[in-house]
């Protein structure tokens, strides 16, 4: 069985996000990048699985070099090994369409990723590959067993939550709880030096045009009430923000 | 745009208020036709639009990959298609958008459309930050659900012309074991107003005091990262960068410092309201009313408050 987790390389949840003046652009001057949180327990998941259930574990990116070190950490956890599509994709359609292509040329039975990706937070690229290579779609997942014949999920849904059970291959969306995030043993670290990192073209170009970006600051009017007249607070909420 | 395209869920067999103004909101720019395509029960036979709205109701079913969901796609090629933003409608677009070939955008704030061209600005970094960007090629949009519909034109309300369901095509890869719907409070998404409480309350038997004031304001209860870590409260109630995001017109955050990662998850309530004992809490600066001091005596004296008028 042959398991594809994809990963997104994203500023880390800390990081204060400013505009390149130059490009209009978020700068990633002075950004510490991190594997996406939710693509993390995506791959933590499909590592305990190839711990259970033997199976090969793939990392695909899409992006740039940079994004080695972070590739190299995914190996160090315990993937055999990882494709990088070398590119700088600006939209979902784009990195789709990238992992759409490898999957042809090379079949997988499983593909998991986040749920959405933290910067831009699209969250539709697993049903972008999903739509298009015709495999079973869930999004997002909190649990995660392999059964005799397919997966058994539990899925979050609007309102509540499912019990699935679903034929491979498959392409899933991941969130807390379905595993917990693992660290890479001094082992793993030496290891994931030797494994492989295959290196293939973006050819998907991408058809959305970006503009430019903001920085979007929400006017507090930051007003102190004292403990004592803590009541206060329920008359200034019906009268002077009419939110009650 | 020539044919548009709106699909959206129903409670209770009514559209979201969202929903309701979206149609609106896409029948102004005068398409030839709107097609309205509704997932659950319809009870409700009128939509304010510009140009009549035709009816296509939805099985009530999985539709969980390209095969199952062939039936829709047929029928919107060459469409623009609309949702506000959901889980269910997130996934369904998304598969569409595949399906046909179709660029698709999410996490949209604003919209406009000229000379064949849409021009949109989208959330990025939760909240932190936007992204303006045009396309000529995109297809399928998926709204955010604190868009600005304030400025759209008031229509009429029209009846909905003809009305046909459309069933899923039936391919056994995916069935439904059990369905466990959160019961006895408000979904987080949908709340108006959501009291937050963190690892201020010291325990989670202290909660009734967070329950009360949420019961007294008819909100939904949530929870900081540390809290739903520490199984006080279930996963669904955390709010955060990794959590569930909320836009509701109030958020009363009651014990939680306010790190970066919650505040991602509220960024886009409209008022914030904190209640810390540390009034060096970083929240404070992101709230607009601050209150120092013990949610302990706090709490209970605003329920008290909201219970006697």
């Amino acid at each position: 069985m042959k398991i594809l987790v994809c990963i997104s390389c994203v500023p880390d949840t800390t990081s204060k996000i400013v505009i390149d003046p130059a490009t209009s652009q978020i700068s990633s001057q002075g950004l510490t990048f991190i594997v996406g949180p939710y693509d993390d327990y995506a791959l933590s998941r499909a590592i305990e699985i190839k711990e259970s259930h033997s199976a090969e574990v793939i990392v695909l990116h899409v992006g740039t070099a940079e994004s080695e070190p972070l590739i190299r950490k995914c190996l160090a956890l315990g993937a055999d090994s990882a494709v990088r599509i070398d590119g700088n994709p600006i939209s979902s359609n784009q990195i789709a369409s990238a992992i759409v292509d490898y999957v042809r040329a090379n079949p997988v039975d499983l593909i998991l990723m986040g749920k959405e990706s933290i910067d831009y937070n699209s969250g539709i690229v697993h049903g972008l590959v999903a739509g298009a290579l015709g495999y079973v779609h869930f999004n997002p997942v909190m649990h995660l067993d392999m059964t005799a014949d397919g997966l058994h999920l539990t899925v979050e849904m609007d309102g509540g939550k499912m019990e699935i059970n679903c034929t491979l291959p498959a392409v899933l969306g991941c969130q807390e709880p379905i595993a917990e995030w693992k660290i890479p043993s001094m082992r793993g670290i030496m290891t994931a030096r030797t494994k492989e990192i295959l290196i293939l073209p973006l050819s998907s170009p991408s058809e959305v045009q970006l503009v430019k970006a903001d920085i979007a600051e929400t006017a507090r009017k930051n007003k102190m009430i004292t403990a004592d007249e803590a009541e206060q607070l329920i008359d200034l909420l019906r009268t002077e923000t009419n939110v009650l | 745009m020539k044919k548009a395209a709106i699909l959206a869920q129903t409670k209770e067999g009514q559209l979201s208020e969202q929903t309701r103004q979206l149609v609106s909101f896409v029948s102004a720019f005068y398409p030839d036709q709107i097609k309205l395509l509704i997932l659950g029960d319809v009870k409700f036979s009128t939509v304010s639009s510009s140009v009549p709205v035709d009816l296509f109701q939805l099985s009530a079913d999985l539709y969980a990959d390209s095969d199952s969901i062939a039936t829709i796609a047929a029928g919107l090629d060459n469409f623009s298609v609309f949702g506000i933003k959901s889980i269910q409608i997130d996934n369904m677009l998304s598969l569409l958008a595949a399906i046909t070939k179709k660029d698709m955008i999410s996490g949209i704030q604003t919209l406009s459309y000229s000379s064949d061209k849409f021009s949109i600005s989208k959330s990025i970094f939760s909240g932190k930050a936007s992204l303006e960007l045009s396309t000529s090629t995109a297809s399928f949009f998926s709204i955010n659900r604190n868009f600005d519909f304030s400025q759209i034109s008031e229509y009429s309300e029209l009846a909905l012309k003809s009305s046909s369901s459309v069933e899923k095509t039936n391919t056994n890869k995916a069935s439904i074991v059990s369905i466990k719907p959160i019961t006895g409070s408000i979904p987080l998404p949908d709340a108006a107003i959501v009291v937050g409480a963190g690892r201020g309350l010291k325990d989670p038997g202290n909660w009734t005091i967070v329950e009360d004031l949420a019961k007294a304001l008819g909100a939904a209860t949530a929870c900081s990262k540390p809290v739903s870590d520490l199984n006080w409260r279930p996963h669904h109630e955390h709010v955060g960068q990794t959590g569930v995001k909320i836009s509701p017109n109030l958020y009363i955050a009651c014990g939680i410092s306010g790190a970066i990662q919650h505040l991602a998850g509220v960024n886009g309530s409209r008022i914030v309201v904190v209640i810390n004992n540390d009034p060096e809490a970083p929240f404070f600066k992101h709230a607009d009313y601050g209150i120092v001091g013990d949610v302990n005596d706090i709490l209970p004296r605003l329920t008290k408050k909201l219970q006697s008028h």
